[in-house]
């Protein structure tokens, strides 16, 4: 097992200087415009181009700027500086992860308990009006854009512009240590918001697998056996959880992607809404940073997951 | 000078996309040229030209914006949004009062003596102005001195100290250091030695908050940072400056990037020598969310505003329930089709006055809003611009291709067949790249134009890529020769027209990237006349001069205006907001108030 977890470390790592590659070729080699012009102003003179070219760096050749940008990521850690705020990517970056850690956890732990949950009750309560309800509410979860579903939200629940001001709305967000009660108000709707689609495909899924199971030879011979229905139903949801972990490690980059709207739209000083202003300002050391960030997750989601995965079925370290 | 474009992709959804600024004059009635504002704002709503500068003493502001700053250093500062909290805590030499019908003395104790020969500036500064803590000492003539120079350091770059600044003599080859042409003959005169005769528009460009004064023993360890971080650490002269601790560093306690930004009063502000009333005990600046959200909230908030361009429909949810929450502000830049004068068809002046004649600017108008936050274009040098009631005011010049906004085929055939095409529509073989954005309203307008091109016989090809795209690989480069580019536009400086045309139209001012010259017009008699105005003296003679040139290029039909744009701004019903008429209507710390 150790050595399983080793060589999925280690492809991790490669993952990573690959992606690394990558965002360089994207924002640095195939640029939508040069920061320096940009920077520039709109009258920009040459000289001044230049000028700025040099203080970014940008007038070195591709491959030295490549070596500088790698040997700052994999050796100091260091991302580079903001071509507009002039403030060093690991510290917007490091001000903004609580924030998004926050939003991503607690969305991520409402969509497992929750579609799973629905997931179970549906598969047991199959064609009855539990599971109908249920089935419903996940098509319309899965079909709302996060955008959209959290304007909804606001617009209904919060306390500035809502019908029924009962929530804190956008732009509420505190750090958990400063307020812990104000921090978990302030993210119950966008837990909602961004856990509402994967929790839906979850509970989809663990339906349709669980009612599978469920109809399998060996529950029915544990039936038969006078094994309790709970213990059955357990024995049941292991067998049916597979699938359903694999797809977690999927639906993380999922997550992330759309804690962009979901921030953007409540206002949380996170990472993605970082990731939104820098893309639009051809900010690319940011951007580059936080697609690294984003990178850095799901990897470690998916080794997480691949772990997981093994641990529950054991002919999976051998192959 | 910059044009109406991208940075501000954030801002794309809103209306016009507009975010940049200027300082410059305007006026609350006629002067300078610049036309009578108030009357272009439909009755019943809010302009910065008929605001009340009165206000309560007292109060924390709150202001929400989707978009962060981008340059809080004063001499990198160059966007409608730094700005709004630039000037709130800076004082350059000269300022613009939110309506005021031209520059006032700031730091400068009156106006500049400019000599005969229009080759010496002096000017004379107000004595008991002190910087913020940890500073804490008189402002003097150094401190300016070092603020301009400071903005030839490449580690600050500066993005117009070139552009307005380089008739200084040394000027041009600066780095930093001392400049030969900048004399500051005792603590408070300043005095500017130029090259050329080109004193009065130099001594226009003195209110940009490049000549805000930074201490040099302070800031110049900062300096020295690639790049500088002097924003991290500025300290202010204005009625109020970033909170910051006891070593002056204002970074993640007065400014967290994406986050926020507080101003407080600074305790070395002394009114008596300064025309901001400054009401408000507190500004605190919450950066991030989304335009619709933020419209929302500040219509229904309280002691709130918002401070960037509003969304359409936001505008249209406040000139239904809202009235008196908007406030419309003229003078926000210019829109027009660039045509290519260069290569390809449009070579030929009477198919650019064909295509003039045949495009419903007043359909591009209705997309970008209508009335509440545009009017049709005749000309080029618009609304609050000294020189726009001389070219024409809104009706524009005679001319039978720009007088019929809403089109008019029949004309248009006319100059078809004065360029070649008898049939009235073009027979040519060319293919026309039309290269618009792909954001809203952008994108319905190059739509409008493409079909226009189309019903007059062009064989068009349509690209729409994103905005900051569309200019920097298409537009804004010459070597790729579009015939097209149906969506820029222009926003001055400051209120002097040559800001206006000069860098838009000028044929010696193309160049190969970031090209501003979108149809790399090259006139050599509009380029003679340009030259000649440079040196113009007086405002008066300036916006006449300017006003001729604009004349001669609507003659040309070197592109085709379509859209003189008013910036709206939302405030919460208990906020007496008070916008900056000279930068886009965004609100002014200094002056607005809590009811």
């Amino acid at each position: 097992m150790i050595r399983y977890v080793i060589r999925r470390l280690l492809w991790g790592v490669v993952l990573l200087i690959v992606v690394a590659a990558l965002t360089f070729v994207l924002f640095r080699v195939l640029p939508s415009a040069n920061p320096a012009l940009l920077r520039a102003g709109r009258d920009p003179n040459p000289g001044l181009v230049k000028n700025i070219e040099a203080l970014l760096g940008l007038n070195k050749s591709l491959p030295e700027q490549f070596w500088d940008y790698m040997k700052e990521i994999f050796l100091h850690f260091q991302f580079g500086y903001s071509y507009y705020s002039q403030e060093s990517v690991r510290s917007l970056i490091g001000g903004r992860l609580s924030a998004t850690v926050s939003l991503t956890v607690g969305a991520a732990a409402l969509w497992i308990l929750g579609g799973m949950s629905v997931g179970v009750i549906s598969a047991l309560r199959r064609h009855k009006l539990a599971d109908r309800l249920a089935m419903g509410g996940a098509l319309v979860a899965i079909s709302a854009p996060e955008f959209w579903l959290g304007f909804v939200f606001l617009l209904l629940f919060a306390s500035d512009i809502g019908k029924f001001r009962i929530l804190p709305g956008a732009g509420s967000y505190v750090g958990l240590t400063s307020d812990p009660w104000k921090w978990f108000t302030s993210l119950i709707m966008p837990w909602i918001v961004l856990a509402a689609g994967s929790a839906a495909i979850f509970a989809r899924l663990m339906r349709s697998s669980l009612s599978e199971t469920m109809g399998e030879d060996y529950i029915r011979t544990a039936r038969a056996k006078g094994l309790p229905e709970r213990r059955v139903v357990r024995h049941g949801i292991r067998a049916a959880i597979n699938p359903i972990i694999t797809l977690f490690g999927l639906e993380v980059g999922v997550l992330l992607g759309s804690a962009v709207l979901v921030e953007s739209v409540f206002n949380i000083p996170g990472i993605g809404e970082l990731n939104y202003k820098a893309i639009q300002q051809s900010d690319f050391p940011v951007t580059q940073g936080t697609v690294l960030l984003a990178s850095l997750f799901i990897i470690v989601a998916n080794i997480v997951v691949d772990v997981a995965y093994a641990y529950l079925d054991p002919r999976v370290r051998y192959s | 000078m910059r044009s109406i474009r991208t940075i501000v992709a954030v801002l794309a959804a809103a209306l016009a996309g507009v975010a940049l600024a200027a300082c410059g004059s305007s006026e609350s009635g006629a002067g300078a040229g610049g036309g009578k504002v108030s009357v272009l704002v439909p009755k019943g709503y809010q302009s910065p030209a008929t605001e009340s500068l009165s206000g309560k003493r007292g109060g924390t502001l709150e202001v929400l914006q989707e978009a962060d700053f981008e340059h809080l250093d004063p001499g990198i500062s160059y966007f409608a949004l730094d700005y709004t909290e630039v000037f709130a805590t800076q004082r350059p030499l000269y300022s613009n009062k939110p309506n005021a019908d031209e520059t006032v003395p700031d730091m400068a104790a009156s106006k500049p003596e400019i000599s005969a020969n229009n080759k010496t500036i002096t000017v004379h500064l107000r004595e008991g102005v002190h910087f913020s803590p940890p500073v804490d000492r008189e402002v003097t003539s150094e401190d300016v001195a070092y603020a301009i120079e400071r903005g030839a350091n490449p580690n600050v770059a500066n993005p117009y100290l070139q552009t307005y600044f380089s008739s200084i003599e040394g000027m041009p080859h600066a780095n930093g250091g001392p400049v030969k042409g900048i004399e500051t003959p005792n603590k408070h005169e300043i005095v500017f030695h130029l090259t050329e005769p080109k004193g009065f528009f130099v001594a226009e460009a003195l209110c940009l908050p490049l000549t805000a004064a930074v201490p040099k023993e302070y800031a110049e360890k900062f300096d020295r940072n690639k790049p500088s971080n002097y924003y991290a650490y500025q300290v202010a002269t204005g009625p109020y400056m970033l909170k910051n601790d006891a070593e002056g560093k204002v970074l993640g306690i007065g400014y967290v990037p994406g986050k926020s930004a507080t101003l407080v009063r600074n305790p070395k502000w002394n009114p008596k020598t300064d025309f901001r009333p400054a009401y408000l005990n507190e500004i605190d600046i919450k950066i991030g969310g989304t335009q619709a959200v933020i419209d929302r909230q500040v219509l229904e908030g309280s002691n709130v505003v918002q401070n960037e361009p509003v969304a359409q429909s936001a505008v249209k949810l406040a000139a239904e329930h809202y009235k008196s929450q908007l406030s419309l502000s003229p003078g926000a830049g210019n829109r027009y089709v660039a045509l290519n004068n260069k290569v390809g068809p449009f070579k030929n002046v009477d198919l650019r006055k064909a295509v003039f004649a045949a495009i419903d600017r007043a359909a591009l108008d209705r997309e970008r809003g209508g009335e509440l936050v545009s009017n049709v274009a005749t000309h080029f040098i618009y609304p609050t611009i000294p020189g726009f009631e001389q070219a024409g005011g809104l009706n524009g010049p005679k001319l039978d291709y720009d007088e019929h906004p809403e089109g008019d085929m029949a004309v248009a055939e006319k100059y078809m067949k004065l360029a070649g095409y008898p049939s009235g529509k073009y027979t040519g073989t060319n293919t026309v790249q039309v290269v618009g954005a792909s954001d809203t309203p952008e994108k319905e307008d190059a739509e409008i134009v493409n079909q226009t091109l189309k019903s007059l016989g062009f064989h068009t090809k349509l690209t729409l890529v994103e905005i900051a795209t569309m200019y920097a690989k298409y537009c804004d480069a010459p070597k790729e020769e579009i015939e097209v580019c149906p969506t820029v536009g222009w926003i001055a400086d400051f209120a002097d027209p040559q800001t206006v045309l000069r860098p838009t139209f000028d044929g010696n001012a193309i160049v190969s990237t970031g090209n501003v010259n979108y149809g790399q017009v090259n006139i050599p008699s509009v380029n003679a006349a340009m030259q000649a105005a440079e040196a113009v003296q007086g405002k008066e003679a300036r916006a006449k001069a300017w006003a001729k040139i604009d004349d001669k290029l609507i003659e040309n039909a070197v592109a085709v205006p379509y859209d003189w744009e008013k910036a709206p701004r939302l405030e919460g019903k208990d906020v007496h907001g008070v916008a900056m008429l000279w930068n886009e209507g965004a609100w002014d710390y200094s002056f607005t108030s809590l009811k």
